[in-house]
């Protein structure tokens, strides 16, 4: 359905006089020849918040009661116990023949020599315990490209990475705990400049994403980052890839075992200092440890929602890269891996390879190869930002806010997020947390926003029982899981955007690559404030075939937005917004009686660092970059 | 009070004089474009209505946005936004690539540098009835939009003496903007799509369908109110109803020193929110125009870049239908 493509003709029928209208009209302005004054005036920067404006919701708390409930929420988030399934029988070498869904359009088979050429955190994603980043300015060029050639044998390659993965999850299925398996890998990206440096103008040139040759200093601000320089998350105040500090060259190291790691990244410190590399900055990563594994420092499981991307690994049938569940014969195995994961085409990752087309959800559109240099082919945007969070003030801000709404601050919480701490949607489970809902993956995924949400068929998958859980009923309104819940915001799901379908949304999915950096607060044994105030959050890490239109666009449009995709407020968790230096956002907060206004006037995520890279195809890091 | 008894100018606009007739035969065109009809498939049961005619009581209100810059070229220049920006500035005399209910008009200086973007959210139904109950007040308003007293009535005619509205006259097209000439860009259009979408067929979510349409707004007002009309129930549009801009972001938007552009939005016609006409210009002083401004770093060499941060909205109410 759309509009007609030409004009409508503009005589409905009258009903009202339309005659009689017209003759009271001329005699009412016959001889009025006085000229119209347009009075026009400078539009309030916050134009649709006057119109859409609930009731403020009013805040106030003793300063003990506010300590007191902060420490039993922190406590609390900290004493989750998610139990993980165990005894499920999943295939460790390929998939399963019967995964195959009849009629579904042939997807690309990566080739032994493609799947060693594709960099392993990419596809599949190396979401190991303790990863490590090195940033790097080249001082010189030769030496640099020496220290390319030898560290080039060292990236870790999708085809290993996915061998071990596929081994690992098996095995952890089967046993419940994570099986004592160890792996080092290496991954690296450049910047724009150092691509110039290395291969050339023209080559640099060749790349068409406007951003990223700009990098992420210049883009800061178009992301919301503070413009006032006083402010700690100016660019000018990063400890990486600000204006005078932006790396060339970033390294990932990820590893099982800390000596691991240690070893690796000393090891290349040591040729990089030999190679005349400047270290700018190094920041250890490290997953949160115990029942918090996984979660991010405000407390919430991360990374639960990933796109399935489409391909196989071999021409074998099933042997699909994303594990298919769907049981062939429900038609949403034509679009979804498991429940709730979308297929998207690998070329929304990948440069050069099929990807999203616009009109439907199951076929592929063909990428241009203009866009790159020839040798980029299988390479992929990086967006790194470390992204410091103050979990204080975060919970402060939810403590102050549950005790005004009469909810607990862990819900209030769970609402900003649109999961519980746990990682059990909210769609799914509106009332408490879940937790065996959240250690489900073929559950805690599966929601809808703007309908029901149907069940969906699964193939058999011995060792488990199957999605029990209460179905989520609709909530278009966004009253269940608000429409400025972060993982609402960030993927609106099966609902209509300012962009147009669901299938315009599929465009903008991002590979998320993060890990935690800095000592957790919550679990901690002694809170003090000189404890609170110490470092910590998140290294964002995200793959995409463009910056501007995935990751930023997620960002500033999305996320920085009270109107997009749906109106309701900024994501309260990563939401920036700065104009002329106003930093203040807000949620309308639906509450029985109609939603609440809630001000959000602190930054409880601050940006200290980052920037925009290259994951090349390992192939090109010797014989291109480093020729 | 649910029932309308009359529908309002578009944000209220109060072009003709206070209790003028001019406002009652608006409402006689709205009313007569807002057929009543009762949905079908998953949504019989829902209805799109006249809110003059049948009284529903409201449980909620949804605004529909959507992006002032067409779908159709971004998606037709995936990987080229630069060849997207300049196709959509293009075609003054028709602004045929502008189909998403905003269109906008670009002045220059000598050195080609833009120096004012003017966008407006009005349908040329309304400036038609304008038109036909006082053309003086038509021209009147055209020089005071565009700050042009020599505008006369003759030149927005289609012809000689007593001939019709010319909506394609030089000052809505080349010279200026004060309306949508754009051919999908009318309010009958948007109440015939939103009128549409209560009867979609059997589909149970929106991964059941993929309305075919170039633009951001059509999916978007097909797939919002078919959702609505699943639910069973009534929907009409907000009063007063109208196409309207919603809001724009200028974070990021910098001085030629680099420091914050200022606010350089006005609001002319409508209300904030409900905007009519915006214009983007830098006050004489500053010492550089629109065209040196930078956004995210890059200078804005196109109107339409303009337009990527301006977001359009429509409102939707809907109640229990009943039938």
């Amino acid at each position: 359905m759309r509009r007609p493509t030409e004009e409508k003709q503009e005589s409905p029928k009258a009903k009202s006089g339309k005659g009689k209208a017209q003759r009271a009209s001329k005699k009412s302005t016959r001889g009025k020849k006085a000229a119209i004054a347009i009075e026009s005036h400078a539009t309030p920067s916050k134009s649709i918040e006057a119109l859409v404006a609930p009731e403020s919701l009013s805040i106030a708390i003793k300063p003990q009661v506010l300590n007191k409930a902060l420490s039993s929420v922190l406590k609390s988030v900290a004493d989750l116990v998610v139990p993980f399934p165990k005894d499920i029988f999943l295939p460790a070498l390929g998939g399963d023949s019967d995964s195959e869904v009849p009629g579904a359009p042939s997807e690309p088979i990566y080739t032994a020599v493609q799947r060693a050429n594709i960099q392993g955190n990419i596809l599949p994603g190396f979401n190991k315990d303790h990863q490590h980043f090195l940033f790097f300015r080249i001082r010189n060029v030769k030496r640099a490209k020496l220290w390319l050639r030898w560290i080039a044998p060292f990236i870790s390659s999708m085809d290993e990475v996915l061998a071990w993965v596929r081994a690992f999850r098996s095995l952890r299925r089967r046993l419940g705990v994570d099986p004592p398996m160890c792996a080092t890998w290496v991954n690296i990206a450049f910047s724009h400049r150092a691509i110039a440096l290395l291969a050339g103008k023209a080559d640099a040139a060749g790349f068409h994403d406007q951003s990223f040759r700009q990098g992420l200093a210049a883009r800061s601000t178009y992301l919301g980052d503070p413009t006032d320089k006083r402010n700690p998350g100016h660019r000018s105040r990063w400890r990486v890839g600000g204006p005078k500090n932006e790396a060339d060259i970033m390294v990932i190291v990820a590893a099982d075992d800390e000596e691991d790691l240690a070893t690796r990244v000393d090891l290349i410190k040591a040729r990089a200092a030999g190679a005349q590399l400047k270290l700018l900055f190094e920041q250890r990563g490290d997953n949160l440890p115990g029942a918090l594994r996984g979660h991010e420092h405000f407390g919430f499981k991360d990374g639960i929602s990933q796109p399935g991307v489409r391909g196989k690994v071999s021409s074998a049938p099933g042997d699909f890269i994303t594990p298919r569940y769907i049981d062939p014969a429900d038609p949403r195995a034509r679009f979804f891996a498991k429940p709730g994961q979308l297929l998207v085409w690998p070329g929304q990752f990948l440069l050069g390879e099929p990807r999203q087309a616009t009109e439907d959800l199951v076929t592929a559109a063909s990428s241009p190869l203009s866009v790159r240099p020839h040798w980029a082919a299988l390479g992929s945007y990086v967006v790194c930002r470390r992204l410091r969070q103050d979990v204080p003030a975060f919970w402060k801000f939810a403590v102050r806010a549950a005790f005004a709404l009469g909810i607990s601050p862990v819900r209030f919480a769970s609402m900003l997020v649109g999961r519980w701490p746990s990682g059990a949607p909210i769609m799914r489970s509106p009332s408490a947390d879940n937790a065996a809902l959240a250690a489900d993956d073929w559950a805690n995924n599966h929601f809808l926003y703007g309908d029901d949400t149907r069940p969906v068929g699964l193939r058999p998958i011995a060792g488990y029982a199957g999605d029990g859980f209460t179905q989520a009923q609709q909530d278009f309104l966004g009253n269940v899981c608000p429409h400025f819940a972060h993982v609402r915001k960030s993927n609106p799901r099966d609902v209509a955007t300012d962009l147009g379908k669901p299938h315009d949304t599929m465009l903008r999915f991002i590979l998320r690559r993060g890990i935690p950096f800095g000592p957790p607060l919550l679990g901690a044994k002694r809170y003090t404030s000189l404890f609170a105030r110490k470092e910590r959050g998140l290294m964002f890490i995200s793959y995409g075939a463009t910056i501007e239109d995935q990751f930023e666009l997620l960002t500033r449009r999305w996320a920085n937005s009270p109107l997009q995709p749906n109106l309701g407020g900024h994501d309260p968790i990563i939401g920036q917004r700065d104009e002329r230096g106003d930093r203040d956002r807000y949620i309308d907060f639906p509450t029985p009686s109609g939603p609440r206004r809630i001000k959000m006037k602190e930054d409880w995520v601050i940006p200290t660092g980052g920037g925009y890279f290259f994951a090349p195809p390992i192939a090109a890091i010797a014989d291109v970059l480093g020729a | 009070v649910a029932l309308v008894t009359r529908f309002d100018t578009p944000a209220s606009v109060r072009d003709a004089p206070v209790g003028s007739a001019f406002y009652t035969q608006w409402h006689g065109f709205v009313a007569g474009a807002l057929t009543t009809v009762n949905g079908s498939g998953t949504g019989s049961g829902s209805k799109f209505y006249d809110a003059s005619e049948i009284d529903v009581t409201p449980i909620a209100q949804h605004t529909l946005t959507w992006m002032a810059f067409p779908r159709q070229l971004l998606i037709a220049n995936r990987d080229d936004r630069r060849v997207a920006f300049a196709a959509a500035d293009a075609v003054p005399a028709t602004r045929s690539p502008q189909n998403e209910y905003c269109e906008w008009w670009v002045k220059r200086n000598a050195a080609g540098k833009i120096t004012k973007v003017v966008f407006v959210a009005e349908t040329p139904e309304y400036w038609q009835q304008l038109w036909t109950f006082s053309p003086t007040l038509v021209r009147d308003l055209y020089r005071a939009l565009l700050g042009n007293p020599a505008i006369t009535e003759a030149d927005l005619r289609a012809g000689g003496p007593g001939s019709a509205y010319n909506k394609f006259n030089a000052f809505n097209t080349t010279q200026g903007i004060v309306h949508f000439i754009q051919s999908i860009n009318t309010l009958g259009a948007a109440i015939g799509l939103a009128r549409g979408s209560v009867s979609l067929g059997s589909q149970r979510d929106n991964y059941e369908m993929s309305p075919v349409a170039g633009t951001s707004v059509d999916p978007r007002v097909v797939m919002d109110i078919g959702s609505l009309a699943r639910k069973s129930l009534a929907i009409t549009f907000e009063e007063p109803i109208g196409l309207y801009i919603a809001g724009y972001d200028d974070t990021g938007f910098s001085k030629p020193s680099g420091a914050p552009a200022g606010n350089y939005w006005k609001i002319v016609r409508g209300a904030p929110g409900r905007i009519l006409r915006l214009e983007y210009e830098v006050p004489a002083g500053e010492g550089f125009v629109v065209g040196d401004i930078r956004i995210g770093g890059r200078p804005i060499e196109w109107g339409s870049q303009l337009a990527e941060h301006v977001t359009c909205r429509i409102g939707g109410i809907a109640g229990s239908a009943g039938r």
